[in-house]
């Protein structure tokens, strides 16, 4: 399930509705939540502005969760992203990967995440409370842990 | 001329540096994302501050060598920050 939107989401309704669809072979759900947070000890976040490109996107989030569902043994996935200014404190994104193993879900859940932030096309705008605004650099650590995924050899799926 | 274009999309940062968020290009037989990447910051030498221009073509990432075509879909930006 992929959603990007300006709502805010219910975490708890979304592991839910996963747990629901998934079906009675899921023995864990592991589930990541994204908030607005400071970047900058002496600076204060006020606003934080997602922009996001409609279509690629939902293509990109869509073959990040296909390729998780690939290489783990996983029930079903979530990714709910939200666009638009968000506050301070705001939840941003929320992740969740359902397996019969605690194993794959974690896997899952962690590389989903870690693939959104350097594939999906966002961009953020921040805000500061002092009222300065400026576009977000890439992190080249968020790189870094993309690119680890492609050298990663403890990635075989868990036997049933 | 036989008046062929591609649509580019400019996002974020680079949207406000060229000052729109679309544009109708010019294109000419077959190019290459590296080329466009050159023409653009002729055309938009605001573009500077930009650092490490990206490509999606048709609403797929791709790289400076990439073939580019009449009719396709180009988007520039900087490296994404989601999540």
């Amino acid at each position: 399930m992929i959603s990007v939107q300006e709502a805010d989401f219910d975490s708890a309704a979304l592991t839910a509705a996963l747990r629901d669809r998934a079906g009675s072979g899921v023995g864990g759900i592991v589930t990541f939540v994204g908030y607005v947070r400071d970047y900058a000890p002496d600076s204060p976040t006020d606003t934080l502005y997602l922009e996001h490109y409609p279509g690629m996107c939902e293509r990109e989030l869509e073959e990040i969760a296909a390729t998780a569902r690939a290489r783990w043994n996983l029930d079903g996935t979530v990714i709910v992203h939200r666009v638009g200014a968000l506050s301070r404190n705001a939840q941003i994104v929320f992740v969740a990967a359902a397996s019969a193993h605690r194993g794959d879900a974690f896997r899952g859940c962690e590389y989903i995440i870690d693939a959104l932030k350097t594939r999906a096309p966002f961009w953020k705008r921040e805000t500061l409370a002092g009222g300065n605004s400026f576009w977000v650099e890439q992190r080249q650590s968020d790189q870094d842990r993309t690119d680890a995924w492609d050298d990663d050899t403890s990635t075989t799926k868990e036997r049933p | 001329m036989n008046g062929a274009t591609i649509n580019l999309l400019y996002f974020a940062r680079v949207a406000e540096l060229v000052g729109k968020r679309t544009e109708a290009w010019p294109l000419e037989g077959e190019s290459t994302g590296a080329q466009l990447l050159a023409a653009l910051g002729e055309r938009y030498p605001q573009l500077a501050p930009a650092s490490r221009l990206k490509l999606a073509i048709n609403q797929t990432h791709s790289k400076p060598a990439a073939p580019i075509r009449p009719g396709d879909e180009v988007a520039v930006f900087e490296p994404v920050t989601g999540g």
